[in-house]
């Protein structure tokens, strides 16, 4: 995915920021550990808020200190490591290997070069991840095959296109046992699905217009300018509101884990955010480092 | 049933007044009005008696066992609903659950007047179609704006939205009926809790 879904970290409280970085060090640590050293490329924020979410309500949250290649002197404080890691890790991989195949596919064999080379550099981690998870694989696959075809039509509807990439995203909750925690999931997932892939098309409307691409929210409201009016700006915040509305709405019903302020703050403060920098085209620069670097600074 | 303390989240030690605001905060987390139209409205309700039965049992325990247990928030079953004979089958559907089978129906049934968009609306939104959902509901409006219960699907949808409750750059039109509609909640508010 593309790391939309993340905290708004000046909100955190200091023991949540410390128990997010723990977590996203001990995402990238399963990675590592079940996939290779390159799996830990693909790391992003939007699959800690997915480990976040799978988190069993009955598992504890235990820590360690660990080196790393990226802090090789000093230790830090990282996440155990347990199913929802496991799980995340995993559908991380395939969900990263899919999108290569996808740019590999589409792009010309120049532009694609990136690509295959990223995908040589996976291939051995996603065939482990595809041995561990084969239902979440094949749904995936038969997911980007319905987008793929749903934009090779073209459709206006904004829903339709959102629609395959969020049930994609639902399923990404397989192995939740818990029939109501599963049903939660289902629908929560799908609309941080349709969250995500909105705001990826508003993201990416230049490039595509400029590419010739299909786009969703271009065709949707008829663009033909990168540059959004006021009006249509004010609708695509409204219907990834509605979406987000209904996520935070659904967050409430989850049993409460160790993760759940983090959550509550990713989906009511977090998101918003993002898509608020996305249309005003400033997401780019306010990435991590921004966050890290005014960490001290920002009093508020 | 678990500890009710620990359902409302407070120590046995809190304050009475403690206690009933935790009680306040959850009843309107998991107030009917934030599930209107939600599949999963019937988990928030069964959290709204969770909690409704703890702080019932906390305030007996704490009265000595005199206390009245009426009351607390009712679970509303969402809008009446004024179905002319051709659509009740498709809200029936819908209330079943089945959104496949609704829109089946919808798509074969001869006129799109008012009620027939705002049916197609409420299928789109359960479904997660939310875009289309609020065109839909939008035009159930204008073909009949004096209908309650279209506006009321308009006004719940995405009321909970964090772009309405920042204000500032996304003001929410002022609608005279939207503040009806507020009035009424407000009413359902007062009336139907203890305080």
């Amino acid at each position: 995915m593309f790391g939309y879904v993340r905290p708004l970290f000046r909100e955190l409280k200091v023991k949540e920021y410390h128990r997010f970085g723990a977590c996203y060090c001990g995402l990238c640590h399963a990675l590592r550990r079940r996939y290779g050293v390159a799996a830990r490329f693909i790391l992003n924020y939007d699959f800690v808020f997915l480990a976040m979410l799978l988190w069993d309500a009955e598992v504890d949250v235990a820590y360690d200190f660990k080196r790393c290649a990226a802090s090789p002197c000093l230790k830090k404080c990282v996440c155990r490591g347990s199913d929802a890691l496991d799980r995340a890790a995993g559908e991380s991989v395939i969900l990263a290997w899919h999108k290569l195949e996808d740019d590999v596919r589409d792009e010309p064999f120049f532009r694609a070069l990136k690509a295959r080379l990223a995908r040589l550099f996976l291939a051995g981690a996603y065939r482990k991840a595809k041995n561990d998870l084969p239902v979440f694989d094949g749904d995936v696959k038969a997911a980007l095959a319905a987008l793929a075809a749903v934009e090779r039509e073209g459709t206006a509807s904004l829903d339709e296109a959102a629609d395959k990439f969020a049930t994609l995203l639902a399923g990404s909750a397989d192995g939740v046992q818990d029939g109501a925690k599963r049903r939660i999931l289902d629908q929560l997932l799908y609309h941080v699905g349709r969250t995500i892939y909105i705001i990826d098309a508003a993201d990416d409307l230049k490039s595509d217009l400029k590419a010739g691409r299909y786009n969703a929210v271009a065709s949707r409201y008829g663009l033909t300018d990168p540059v959004l009016d006021a009006e249509t700006k004010a609708a695509v915040k409204q219907t990834i509101g509605d979406s987000i509305a209904l996520i935070s709405a659904d967050i409430e019903l989850l049993q409460e884990t160790k993760w759940s302020e983090i959550l509550r703050n990713t989906v009511n403060y977090g998101m918003p955010e993002v898509a608020e920098q996305v249309l005003s085209g400033t997401f780019r620069h306010t990435n991590e480092r921004f966050y890290r670097r005014n960490l001290n600074t920002i009093q508020e | 049933m678990d500890n009710p303390y620990s359902t409302l989240g407070v120590s046995p030690n809190a304050s009475n007044d403690e206690i009933k605001k935790a009680y306040r905060d959850l009843a309107r987390k998991y107030h009917p009005d934030n599930y209107v139209d939600n599949p999963l409205a019937d988990l928030a309700q069964e959290k709204m008696k969770q909690i409704n039965e703890a702080y019932d049992e906390i305030t007996k325990e704490r009265a000595g066992g005199s206390s009245y247990s009426g009351g607390g928030y009712s679970a509303g079953t969402g809008g009446g609903t004024s179905s002319s004979g051709a659509y009740s089958a498709i809200r029936t559907a819908i209330n079943r659950g089945d959104y496949a089978q609704a829109e089946e129906l919808l798509r074969s049934a001869p006129q799109r007047d008012a009620e027939w968009n705002f049916l197609m609306g409420s299928v789109c939104y359960r479904k997660g179609w939310l875009d289309d959902a609020r065109g839909y509901f939008q035009r159930a409006v204008s073909m009949d704006p004096n209908n309650m219960e279209y506006r009321q699907a308009m006004s719940y949808m995405g009321s909970n939205s964090p772009y309405r409750q920042t204000g500032g750059s996304y003001p929410a039109a002022a609608d005279p009926c939207d503040i009806c509609v507020g009035m009424m909640c407000m009413n359902m508010l007062c009336g139907g809790c203890r305080f």
